[in-house]
């Protein structure tokens, strides 16, 4: 909402600045986005009066002026408009002078003939985007007088964005209201001038069947009206409101609509079939939008009809056909009451959105329709003639104008702020129009019909808070019950000490990538308005959008990433739908950059393994990794199913190679996922003394057969090992020269302790047979060297 | 030359020359067969010794006395030698190990925190010092409670500024969508606390990722809000203000003035939207804060009593204050990021810039 400063204080007398003002604004719950002084910047554009106009004598289309600025003596100019006449009043700019658009106005010679300056255009100064011909000022312009400050072109105007809740102060009455109030100055009432009307022309006859929607419809029609454009002053303040002129009818419907708030609409009375009606769309109707666009209505919408057609959206617009043109002569005015949330419900239904729409949505207050009317209709008979028929109303105005009533408890008021209302603000809100009656600690409210949204004894705590400042409601701190504080999860923290980089990705990732992870799409929840299609589907797997992160990445200069995400995949049927915590991860590339003590290294699955691993050790888990060649989009052989006791946790794998090469990623790419909501925490840490008695070592190397895992010879090493086992782990791994063909040769390292004594060599030899001989019967393996 | 003179002048002789041999001995290893090769049982000086035997009885004593002296002597001197050869030989030893100490260290890749996460843990870790305690939602929410419970029917205005991504055709209650603020946990932890047949003092933080159909420079369609409420008996707009000064210089670690502008939203009421002084030109007003001063960070207010009533706590009991912040914008303040694209663009040179 564009408020400018002249029209303010048409409203009140307010004698601050505008940055004053604005600052008061926004105490009083108004947020301004900025002041603008739109046109500033027309300086040395004067009056002028022509006094004389004569053809160039070279040139047909230019003609010879002489100005009167009230100076001594008159200007030559040379013009090549040619909507003026001796005697018209038009902007001059003098030399020296600069335009908006960036033109200088300098002497020159134009065919010959001295020219002194420039007539200006509404274009030339800013004031349009394009126009024909010169601004011709009226009659009673001072000659000499700056353009700009005749036009009040240089005043500041307050963009201010209104909350939804205050259709009130849509309108400059409204935001007149509000600071008369705060600044204890009277609120200057509209005029109460009742247009004459003549009974000579007959008044529309309007039914309501709709009369929950429409509680009140007012009707008028005039008759001889000469349709020409609007005053300039009047053209100036829309265009400074931010609205576009259009034809002198609709311009004095938009400038009320701006100075009181009442959205009003004019139809050309000779487009129209029989009689208004106001009632719901039916089935199959459509409605041609100003803009032309075609609308189907649903039975919801509301709509004013005539016999034959809907002419209007109820509060949102007319129809194009029956819409007031330069051609009118005859119009029917509409002023109503319409329900919020009906022309909401339409306005969406519909997609048509318009000032008005905005104004009745935020609820306009019914008080204003007849003044409204009444204002339109004396504008446009005095502007472009015409006569008035009587006004036809259909609806109880009293009932609607009515105070509402609300019983308040002070004490209520005063716990809920935190601090004790002082008298002097019933005062404030008495001028803004509520009427306010103490009764002990009972409040008695009365509200008035431009505040709907003032219902509830919290609303009049608000009305409270803004006038006694929030600034002055103190600060403190409340006593808060101890409860258990969380503690924040260390999940991402301890994934990112093994040396990966956190990334956040959209939740949303498209079809395609979906498919490459999920082969069936039935459980997709898909968004119907994505922002795009990459962006369309509810991620099912967190690898599409960390290979897409990994691109983007080794596409800038990276020869290697370890990337690890948080966040929730999403798997439906919409209707009882899950969001699982998962933790992704993904390495490819180098590992390890060249060095003076290293050479570089490309990640492989082991890095991946060993970090998920240590991750895991940290919440005091242990996986177990088995390989399983099923997983869509992982490479058989170099994938496995992460589980934590017996259920499944997670997947690690190599990322197909065509799948990567997908992604411009060539170096081998491997991810893993963890689903953290299977995660148990593990158990806490119990305390076990430190052993007393020392550990032995000892190493045992055997040829395997390929293809026996680890896992699967550590359990049974570890089993065959008994009491004494503490560790085995494989420390050498060789199938080089020397090792048969089909075999592996396996060195494996043990620890073994007892906790009642120091082991001797015998022990120890006793268990390393007995690890030999369950070695050889498992798996048929020897003893190598 | 009797006998004791030529014995003395062969002990002379002996030690002149070992004394000679010691100065020269190349390490300690010949050193220890020096001490072997005089001082040891079968050494020189035994063999001197021996020779003793043949003096007569009233020179023995002599000779025995000149034998312990030149013994002491040449065990003095094998000492001091050794001690010197031994600081020579660390010496070398060092200077053989001396290194580079310039070179880079063995380290391996640090990771990096994502800024966001950073600032998450640090908004939610004030809070919970504060004794409030954690609680989530569902991102995939439902009409009624992203929107119904708080007070926003499906024909009121504010829907509009909402951009909701819907699944499916709005209008119900149980129609899905992405939630387009964390305001939903807040009913659900609510829900939760009287359906369990519990009652106020309720004081909970949520945290987590909220969808807006809305796509451009200074907006992305998912970002992350912090919410914060706390029910009670007594709970004042006062109160709100205490927490948000605490919870804001807290964050910014300083002292910021804090402002209260009144606003609407139609979950609280009173509403105040939170402007901090601007960080950036502490609040003296710069290009940031348009000249202001402040900069706004936060919308904020007392429950409204048709959010307590949806959720069946009974307002003319309890009261409540509420808020909800981005994360992002806090993020971009408190660290100086320009741009919130640079969030979701996750370059690694920027996250390790960022990262802890
Ligand atoms: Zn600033």
């Amino acid at each position: 909402m564009k408020i400018p400063f002249s029209w303010l204080k048409e409203h009140c007398p307010i004698e601050k600045t505008p940055q004053e003002v604005a600052d008061d604004l926004v105490r009083l719950g108004h947020e301004v986005e900025g002041i603008e002084t739109p046109r500033a910047g027309v300086k040395g554009v004067r009056v002028g009066h022509i006094v004389e106009m004569k053809p160039h004598p070279d040139a047909d289309k230019l003609k010879l002026l002489k100005i009167d600025l009230g100076d001594v003596e008159h200007l030559s100019i040379v013009c090549g408009a040619s909507n003026m006449k001796a005697g018209d009043k038009v902007p001059v700019a003098t030399v020296g002078t600069s335009l908006p658009n960036g033109l200088k106005i300098k002497k020159g010679k134009i065919r010959g003939e001295v020219s002194f300056g420039m007539c200006c255009s509404e274009a030339e100064l800013g004031l349009a985007e394009d126009a024909d011909g010169l601004l011709i000022l009226p009659k009673d312009a001072p000659v000499g007088e700056e353009v700009g400050e005749y036009l009040e072109l240089e005043e500041a105007v307050l963009d201010l964005d209104i909350t939804p809740n205050r259709g009130d102060c849509m309108s400059l009455r409204g935001i007149a209201r509000d600071l008369a109030a705060d600044y204890a100055l009277p609120l200057i009432e509209p005029g109460d001038e009742v247009v004459a009307t003549d009974d000579s022309v007959a008044a529309p006859t309007v039914a309501i069947a709709a009369s929950e929607d429409c509680p009140l419809y007012t009707a008028c029609k005039i008759e001889g009206v000469k349709v020409s454009a609007s005053p300039e002053w009047l053209q100036a303040r829309l265009i400074a409101a931010g609205l576009r002129p259009i034809n002198g009818v609709v311009d004095v419907i938009n400038y009320t609509m701006l100075d009181l708030g009442q959205p009003m609409h004019a139809f050309d009375a000779d487009t129209l079939d029989g009689n208004i009606t106001v009632r719901t769309a039916k089935a199959g109707e459509t409605f041609t939008s100003l803009e032309g666009k075609n609308v189907s209505l649903h039975d919801e919408d509301l709509v004013i009809a005539d016999d034959k057609h809907v002419i209007a959206l109820a509060g949102i617009m007319g129809s194009e056909p029956t819409g007031v043109t330069d051609k009118t002569s005859n119009i029917i005015l509409e002023s109503a009451a319409f329900r919020p949330a009906r022309i909401s419900i339409t306005r969406r239904t519909c997609g048509l959105v318009s000032d008005s729409s905005m104004r009745f949505e935020r609820g306009v207050d019914p008080a204003m329709i007849a003044v409204a009317m009444d204002q339109v209709a004396q504008m446009i008979v005095s502007l472009f003639g015409g006569q008035v028929s009587a006004i036809t109303v259909v609806g109880d105005t009293d009932s609607l104008i009515k105070d509402t009533q609300i019983q308040v408890n002070m004490q209520r008021i005063e716990s809920r702020l935190g601090i004790e209302v002082p008298k002097t603000a019933d005062a404030v809100l008495e001028r803004m129009g509520f009427g306010i009656e103490h009764d002990g600690d009972t409040l008695n409210f009365s509200v008035p019909s431009h505040r709907p949204d003032v219902r509830l004894a919290e609303d009049i705590s608000e009305e409270y808070a803004r006038v006694i400042g929030f600034d002055n409601i103190p600060a403190m701190m409340p006593t808060l019950t101890t409860i258990q504080p969380s503690k924040v999860d260390t999940g991402i923290t301890d994934a990112v000490r093994l040396g990966f980089v956190q990334v956040i990705n959209y939740a949303f990732i498209s079809k395609a990538e979906q498919r490459l992870f999920v082969a069936e799409d039935d459980k997709d929840l898909v968004l119907p308005n994505p922002i795009s299609e990459a962006m369309s589907v509810m991620r099912r797997s967190m690898f599409p959008s960390l290979l897409n992160t990994a691109k983007y990445n080794m596409n800038r200069q990276q020869t290697g990433v370890a990337l690890v995400e948080q966040g929730r995949i999403y798997t439906g049927p919409l209707d009882e739908h899950t969001e699982t915590n998962m933790l992704a991860w993904l390495i490819t590339g180098d590992v390890q950059p060249d060095t003076w003590y290293a050479k570089s290294r490309k990640a492989d699955f082991f890095d991946l393994k060993g970090a998920i691993e240590s991750w895991l050790q940290g919440r005091g888990l242990t996986a177990r990794f088995m390989a399983d060649d099923g997983v869509l989009g992982l490479q058989a052989g170099q994938t496995a199913k992460i589980f934590i006791g017996k259920s499944v946790a997670g997947y690690i794998g190599k990322v197909d190679g065509d799948l990567a090469d997908g992604f411009d990623l060539s170096d081998d790419v491997f991810v893993a996922s963890i689903n953290l909501d299977v995660l148990h925490t593990g158990k806490k840490a119990k305390f076990q003394p430190i052993p007393e008695f020392p550990s032995i070592e000892r190493d045992l190397v055997f040829l395997f057969d390929k293809g026996v895992t680890s896992d699967a010879i550590l359990q049974t090493v570890r089993k065959a090992c008994g009491q004494q086992f503490v560790d085995a782990s494989i420390f050498d791994l060789y199938d080089g020269q020397g090792v048969p063909e089909g075999k592996v040769s396996l060195g494996i390292r043990f620890v073994l302790q007892d906790a009642k004594r120091t082991l001797t060599q015998e022990d120890s030899d006793k268990v390393m047979q007995a690890v030999i001989d369950a070695v050889a019967t498992k798996f048929k393996a020897e003893l190598r060297g | 030359m009797s006998e004791i003179d030529s014995l003395k002048a062969q002990l002379q002789d002996l030690q002149d020359k070992a004394l000679a041999l010691f100065a020269d001995a190349a390490d300690l290893k010949a050193l220890q067969a020096l001490r072997v090769a005089y001082l040891g049982k079968k050494g020189e000086l035994t063999s001197v010794l021996k020779g003793v035997g043949k003096l007569p009885p009233q020179d023995r004593p002599v000779i025995g006395q000149f034998v312990n002296a030149t013994k002491s002597v040449l065990a003095e001197a094998l000492d001091k030698a050794e001690s010197l050869l031994a600081s020579k030989e660390k010496e070398a030893r060092i200077d053989a190990e001396r290194i580079d100490v310039t070179l880079s260290g063995r380290t391996s890749e640090t990771g990096a925190l994502h800024p966001v996460q950073q600032g998450l843990h640090e908004m939610t870790a004030i809070f919970a010092q504060m004794g409030f305690a954690m609680a989530e939602g569902p991102e995939i929410e439902d009409e009624f409670h992203n929107f119904d419970a708080l007070n926003i029917p499906a024909e009121h205005p504010a829907r509009a500024n909402h951009d909701t991504f819907f699944f499916d055709i709005e209008g119900t209650a149980d129609t899905k969508l992405l939630r387009t603020h964390t305001s939903p946990v807040q009913i659900r932890a609510m829900q939760a606390c009287v359906d369990a047949g519990g009652e106020p003092p309720l004081a909970v933080v949520a945290a987590g990722r909220v969808y807006r159909c809305d796509y451009d420079v200074t907006h992305s369609p998912m970002f992350h809000q912090v919410e914060v409420f706390k029910v009670d008996k007594d709970v004042s707009l006062a109160h709100l203000k205490g927490v948000l000064q605490h919870f804001l210089s807290a964050y910014f670690e300083k002292d910021v003035p804090i402002r209260l502008r009144p606003h609407y939203f139609p979950f609280t009421e009173p509403s105040a939207e939170v402007d901090i002084g601007c960080v950036f030109c502490n609040h003296k007003g710069c290009r940031i804060c348009k000249g202001s001063g402040w900069i706004e960070v936060l919308g904020s207010g007392m429950i409204h009593p048709n959010v307590l009533k949806a959720v069946g706590i009974d307002s003319s009991i309890y009261s409540g204050f509420a808020f909800g912040l981005g994360v992002e914008r806090l993020v971009m303040l408190k660290h100086g990021i320009p741009d919130l694209r640079l969030f979701f663009e996750n370059d690694v040179r920027f996250l390790r810039r960022m990262g802890a």
